[in-house]
C-alpha cells in the first residue's frame, strides 16, 4: 500500500512539475511566427486552393464531404461560407476574411496581445483551412494543429506578452504550466518513437538509400543530384543518425546529460530537412515544438553549472549561434515567400507529330506515347524550375 | 492545485496519450501490413490484425453513424492527432506527376502541369498527386483528375480536348545515377476530356 502511494506521488510529481512560463512564451511566439508565415505562404493561392464553387484547383466541397463521412463535428470553411452567405457575403469575401483573421491572430500571438483569444482564433481558422483543404494539406498542418491546440489550452498569458504589461495579468499555477509542458513533451516522445521505429524497420534507412531518394524526389529535389552524389558516403551515416535520433528521443531527451545533444541533434535534423528539401515551414514548426518542450530548462540548467568567468563567453557563443541560425531561417523563409514558381510547368508548345493515344479512360495500350509525353514534360518542368531557382 | 482538479487533468492526460499511442500504432501496423519491411511477407496478416486491434479504442470498428465514433474522430481532428507521423517511413515512395495535354482547334498541342503560385503550394500539390496515385478507388481518382483538368481548362477556354496523363516518377538509386541513369516516368493512367457542349455541362460535379 505504501509502495502504491509512493508511486502515485511520483506520478503526480512527474505530471505536475512546477515550471516557469518561459516554455509557453517560446511556444506562443514560435507559433505566432509560424501562423503568419503559413498564411503569407498561401496568400496567392488561398482562394485557389480553398474555393468550393469551381474557381479553384480542386473543389473544397469534395474534401468537406469526405470529412463529413468521418465526423460532422470538425470545423471547416464551409461553415463560415454558409454563415457569410446568410449575411450576403460572397464565398471569396468570406475566404479573404478568414485569411485576414488568421494573419491577425498570428500577429496577436506573436505580440502576446489578447493571447488566449488569438490562440483560439488561430487554431480555429487554421483548422478550418487544413480540414477543408484536406487534399492539399501535409505534415506541417498536423503539427500546427497540435501546437495550437496545446497553446490554446495552456495557462496564457506568459510574462513576455503584451497582456502581461497592459492588463497586469499574472501567472497561473506553476504546476499547471508544468502539466501542459509535460503533455507536449510526452506527445513529442511518442511521435518520434513511432516514427523512428517505423523507419528502423525499413531497409532503406540503414544503407542510406532513403536519404538519397528523399533528396532527389520531386518536389524536394532542390539540391542538384550531381552535387549530392559527391557526398554518397555520408548517406548511410545520415540514415542511421536519423533512425537513432528518432527512436532514441524518448530515452535520451529526459536525461540532463544527453538532453542537450539530443535536442541539438533533432533541431539540426529538422533544419537540414528544411534547407535541403525546401520544407521550411515543416522544419520551423518542429524546431519550435522541440524548443518549447525541452529548451528552456536546458539553458537554465547549463547556466547554473557555469563558472563565473566563463558565463559571458558562453552566452556570447550561444547568442552568436542563435543569431546565425535565426538569419538562416529568416533568409530561408524570405526566399520561400518571395519565390514565385508559377506554373509548375511553363506554357510550352511542343512541336512535332501529335502523340496518339487510346480513347476513353483506359489508355494503357498506348503507354509508350504517354510515357514519352510525361518524360518530355518532366524535363520541361525541371528546366522551368531551375530557371525559377 | 486541488486534488479533484488534478485527477481530472491526469485523466485527460491519460486519455490523450492513449489516443496518440493508439493512432500511432494503428498507422504503423497499417504501414507494416502494406510495405516491404524487414519482417517476412507471412507476417502481413499479423500486422493487419494488430491494426484492427489498435483501431478499437479509436472507435473505428463502430458503425460510422455511432455518436461515440463521431465524437472520438471529431476530437482526434480537433487536436491534430488523427494521423500518425511516420513521414517517409519505412521507405521513400515514388512521387507522381500529372501532365495535361491540351489540343486546340488549330491543331496546336500544349502541355501543362497543375498551376500554383509558390514553392509552399508546390509541396501541397505534390501531396495531392501522391493521394491520387495511392488511392485504390478509380472513381475518386477520376473525379479528382477531372477537377484538376477543369482548373486548367478555365485558363484555356479555347482548348477542344484535354488529356490528363498521370505517371509515376521512377527515381534512380545512387549507383544507377553514377552510371548515367536519370529519373524517368512510368505511365499509369490517362483520361480524355472533350470540350463539347454536352461534356462541358457535365464535366464537373
Amino acid at each position: 500500500m505504501k509502495r502504491l502511494s509512493a508511486w502515485r506521488e511520483r506520478l503526480v510529481d512527474f505530471c505536475f512539475p512546477a515550471e516557469s512560463d518561459t516554455w509557453l512564451a517560446v511556444l506562443r511566439i514560435g507559433l505566432g511566427v509560424q501562423v503568419v508565415l503559413y498564411a503569407l505562404s498561401l496568400r496567392d493561392d488561398w482562394s485557389y486552393l480553398l474555393a468550393g464553387t469551381g474557381h479553384g484547383l480542386i473543389s473544397r466541397n469534395l474534401g468537406e464531404a469526405i470529412l463529413s463521412l468521418e465526423s460532422d463535428l470538425v470545423p471547416r470553411l464551409g461553415w463560415l461560407v454558409t454563415l457569410g452567405t446568410h449575411i450576403g457575403l460572397h464565398e471569396e469575401t468570406v475566404l479573404s476574411i478568414a485569411w485576414v483573421c488568421l494573419v491577425a491572430s498570428g500577429c496577436g500571438l506573436l505580440m502576446g496581445l489578447a493571447s488566449r483569444s488569438a490562440a483560439i482564433l488561430a487554431w480555429l481558422f487554421h483548422l478550418c483551412a487544413a480540414k477543408s483543404g484536406g487534399f492539399v494539406s501535409y505534415g506541417v498542418d498536423n503539427f500546427m494543429t497540435i501546437g495550437l491546440f496545446y497553446l490554446m489550452l495552456s495557462p496564457l498569458p506568459d510574462r513576455y506578452s503584451l497582456d502581461w504589461r497592459l492588463r497586469k495579468s499574472r501567472p497561473r499555477d506553476p504546476q499547471l504550466l508544468g502539466f501542459w509542458r509535460r503533455l507536449l513533451q510526452l506527445h513529442l516522445c511518442v511521435i518520434y518513437f513511432f516514427s523512428g521505429l517505423t523507419k528502423c524497420l525499413g531497409t532503406g534507412w540503414w544503407d542510406g538509400s532513403n536519404i538519397w531518394r528523399a533528396l532527389i524526389r520531386p518536389p524536394f529535389n532542390i539540391i542538384d543530384p550531381e552535387i549530392l552524389i559527391r557526398w554518397k558516403y555520408l548517406f548511410p551515416v545520415a540514415g542511421i543518425f536519423t533512425c537513432l535520433l528518432e527512436i532514441g528521443y524518448p530515452f535520451f531527451i529526459w536525461n540532463s546529460k544527453t538532453r542537450k545533444i539530443w535536442l541539438i541533434g533533432i533541431c539540426a535534423m529538422h533544419a537540414g530537412i528544411g534547407l535541403a528539401m525546401g520544407m521550411y515551414l515543416f522544419a520551423f514548426i518542429m524546431i519550435i515544438l522541440n524548443l518549447a518542450a525541452f529548451g528552456p530548462g536546458l539553458i537554465r540548467a547549463n547556466l547554473r553549472t557555469y563558472q563565473p568567468g566563463t558565463v559571458g563567453r558562453d552566452l556570447w557563443t550561444s547568442g552568436k549561434r542563435a543569431f546565425i541560425w535565426g538569419s538562416v531561417l529568416v533568409r530561408a523563409n524570405s526566399h520561400l515567400l518571395s519565390t514565385r514558381r508559377p506554373p509548375l510547368l511553363e506554357s510550352v508548345v511542343l512541336k512535332g507529330e501529335p502523340a496518339r493515344h487510346a480513347r476513353g479512360t483506359d489508355a494503357r495500350s498506348s503507354a509508350g506515347d504517354c510515357t514519352s509525353a510525361v518524360n518530355r514534360c518532366g524535363r520541361l518542368f525541371k528546366a522551368a524550375r531551375e530557371r525559377a531557382d | 492545485m486541488a486534488l479533484n482538479k488534478r485527477r481530472v487533468y491526469l485523466a485527460g492526460l491519460a486519455l490523450q496519450l492513449l489516443l496518440i499511442i493508439a493512432v500511432s500504432s494503428r498507422d504503423m501496423f497499417w504501414v507494416f501490413s502494406k510495405s516491404r519491411i524487414v519482417f517476412p511477407e507471412s507476417s502481413k496478416n499479423f500486422w493487419r490484425r494488430a491494426e484492427q486491434i489498435a483501431s478499437t479504442p479509436l472507435g473505428q470498428r463502430l458503425p460510422r453513424s455511432n455518436p461515440v465514433r463521431q465524437l472520438l474522430t471529431g476530437y482526434l481532428h480537433l487536436s491534430g492527432i488523427e494521423a500518425g507521423s511516420g513521414f517517409f517511413a519505412p521507405n521513400i515512395p515514388n512521387s507522381y506527376k500529372l501532365v495535361f495535354e491540351l489540343r486546340f482547334p488549330d491543331g496546336r498541342v500544349e502541355y501543362k502541369l497543375p498551376r500554383v503560385s509558390n514553392a509552399a503550394s508546390v509541396l501541397r500539390v505534390a501531396g495531392l498527386l501522391d493521394m491520387i496515385g495511392r488511392t485504390r478507388s478509380e472513381a475518386f481518382r477520376q473525379t479528382v483528375v477531372k477537377m484538376l483538368a477543369d482548373s486548367v481548362w478555365r485558363e484555356h477556354a479555347d482548348a477542344t480536348m484535354i488529356r490528363a496523363i498521370f505517371g509515376s516518377v521512377v527515381l534512380p538509386s545512387a549507383p544507377e545515377f553514377e552510371h548515367g541513369k536519370r529519373e524517368s516516368y512510368e505511365f499509369l493512367y490517362a483520361y480524355d476530356f472533350s470540350v463539347t457542349d454536352e461534356a462541358t455541362e457535365q464535366r464537373l460535379p
